[in-house]
């Protein structure tokens, strides 16, 4: 072993690639320092050119003015619930489904797996006209439940879930049953506590999803008090008002949430993502 | 004969399967069947008329439905190349450093996906705006004069492309890290014992084994860039004359804008199957898992 070979992170390759990648990487934070600087700007500043790299005045008016003029206190509100119920009811669901499809045996039971699985690629903005119309014909046009079901329909939740399933011993399940407990509580009380990361990872996933969601927030929620953050957010874009740094100050507190929850939970997002994908 | 048993294990297995059942086939499937069976009627208000294929004929010879679909090819292939290539240039300088630095890296290339479309087009909007953006004030203090990016016909296609890969590319990102960390380390080390350079080793160890991540990738790009909607709505609303109209924001204009829930059903229906054909790969790797 005298070979004088290069260790594989020494290469002047690989050091120039990993600055490239570095910069790149802060580069790519560049848009939300500038977001979150220009909310703090006034609106002269703002658009002042040379631009101020870092806020003079700081000012916080411009978050008082979307909370006091635009109903964004109640849009929070909106996002919250909706994004909330929608995640509760998505692992509810999702897990006992998935639940079914790991640990029980049922007729049909491949095929309705297959075709909840194609349903995975299929974006409900596809068929947002017939959505449309089923909501409201139900009476659920601007109303949270409106905005809630369709969302509650993805099969994303037994597809993750039933990996974590597959994954706990059914050693643990038959055991469980023989001790006397029906179905139903060896679910909630046995399963259901071991796949708690996933639960976890499927929780987070799913809210920010929700949490995102626009274009069909966006026609289910017409009423102002009715919209989502980001949707209302939005809207402050179509404003006729030159002022940008009042536009910011509601983009940032519709990123806001999200970027805590990223840093909270980092761990679960690359969980979470890799789940349904790597996988040999 | 099925013993009562295994007969009670089938129901409770169907009653498991109930309410995801109840949602999937109110929300989701009625919906697909009801879009095929609008898309072949004329419908106005609350009046339906059937008229076949017409539809679809008339899409075909709507120019701004070809444009339409144009974009979102170029949309397509262009996300695609630029998310799968960039992608597996960050993973692979980055997978085998320390876990600090690696998750700076998937942190800060993941945060846009997080904060959102919207948000990220917002900020876009505001920074590409031609009087005021500090592009645009870039670009003058560089001598370019003064530039439109979004306003131009021939730039705004690549500006649009470019904002949302680099909003979405994140997400690729982690799927390339966390694949390349699963490749058996005696792979690598044994290329390493041969003494062959990294640039060697990306080429022929860690690009083929993360094969499968690459399929992923590539079909929830093409469905994601299917469905973009927001970044066209808030950037330049399908112009300047429809040139950067896509699928999606052709559809919503039809069914929203202008009352055409035939057409739009129609729009719904050719990108349905488009989507279902490119699902079948994805499928068929899901499926040998199991």
């Amino acid at each position: 072993m005298m070979r004088n070979r290069i260790r594989p992170g020494r290469e002047p390759y690989d050091m120039v690639t990993n600055v490239i990648v570095t910069f790149f990487a802060i580069l790519n934070l560049f848009p939300l320092y500038w977001l979150w600087t220009s909310s703090l700007k006034n609106s002269a500043d703002v658009v002042k050119m040379p631009p101020d790299w870092f806020p003079k005045d700081i000012t916080f008016s411009n978050y008082v003015d979307i909370f006091q003029n635009q109903p964004a206190l109640r849009w929070t509100f909106n996002s919250l619930y909706v994004s909330f119920v929608s995640t509760v009811l998505v692992v509810i669901i999702g897990a006992m489904a998935a639940y079914a499809f790991s640990k029980l045996t049922f007729p049909g039971q491949n095929v309705i797996f297959i075709i909840f699985i194609s349903s995975l690629m299929i974006p409900k903005e596809i068929m947002i006209v017939p959505l449309f119309q089923i909501t409201q014909d139900f009476g659920l046009i601007n109303s949270y439940g409106g905005m809630i079901w369709p969302n509650v329909a993805t099969a994303f939740g037994v597809f993750m879930l039933k990996g974590f399933f597959d994954q706990t011993p059914s050693a643990l399940r038959e055991a469980s049953r023989i001790d006397g407990a029906g179905e139903w509580r060896t679910f909630l009380q046995i399963m259901l506590p071991i796949i708690k990361p996933g639960i976890g990872a499927l929780f987070i996933l799913n809210f920010v999803q929700v949490w995102n969601d626009y274009l069909w927030q966006m026609i289910v929620g017409q009423e102002k008090n009715m919209k989502t953050l980001m949707v209302g957010t939005a809207t402050l874009m179509q404003d006729m008002n030159p002022n940008f740094a009042y536009k910011m100050a509601g983009a940032f507190v519709a990123a806001l949430p999200m970027l805590l929850i990223f840093i909270l939970f980092q761990r679960y997002f690359t969980q979470g993502i890799t789940a349904g994908a790597v996988k040999e | 004969m099925k013993s009562p048993r295994i007969l009670k294990e089938h129901l409770t297995g169907y009653l498991f399967i109930t309410p995801q059942m109840i949602v999937f086939l109110l929300f989701l499937v009625y919906p697909i069947m009801e879009g095929f069976r609008m898309s072949l009627y004329q419908i106005q208000y609350s009046s339906e008329k059937f008229i076949g294929f017409d539809n679809y004929i008339s899409l075909l010879n709507d120019p701004v439905f070809l444009q339409a679909f144009f974009n979102t090819l170029v949309f397509v292939v262009c996300i695609v190349v630029l998310t799968v290539g960039f992608a597996l240039f960050v993973a692979s300088s980055v997978f085998d450093k320390n876990a600090k630095y690696v998750s700076f890296i998937r942190g800060s290339y993941y945060i846009p996906v997080m904060v959102s479309m919207v948000v990220m087009s917002m900020i876009w909007s505001f920074l590409l705006n031609p009087s005021s953006g500090l592009i645009s004030y870039l670009a003058r203090e560089q001598g370019i004069g003064n530039i439109n990016l979004l306003g131009n016909k021939i730039t705004v296609m690549p500006v649009i492309i470019f904002v949302t890969f680099a909003t979405n590319v994140g997400q690729a990102i982690i799927l390339y890290i966390a694949a390349m960390i699963g490749i058996p380390k005696d792979l690598m080390e044994a290329a390493e014992v041969d003494g062959v350079s990294r640039v060697q080793m990306i080429r022929h160890i860690l690009i083929p084994s993360v094969q499968s991540t690459t399929v992923y990738i590539t079909i929830i790009n093409i469905i994601a860039v299917l469905k973009i909607f927001v970044v066209i709505q808030l950037l330049t609303g399908g112009g300047p004359n429809n040139a950067s109209v896509t699928l999606m924001y052709y559809l919503y204009n039809n069914a929203f804008k202008f009352n055409q829930l035939g057409v739009a059903s129609a729009v719904g229906v050719i990108m349905f199957v488009i989507t279902l054909l490119l699902s079948i790969p994805q499928l068929r790797t899901v499926l040998r898992v199991k």
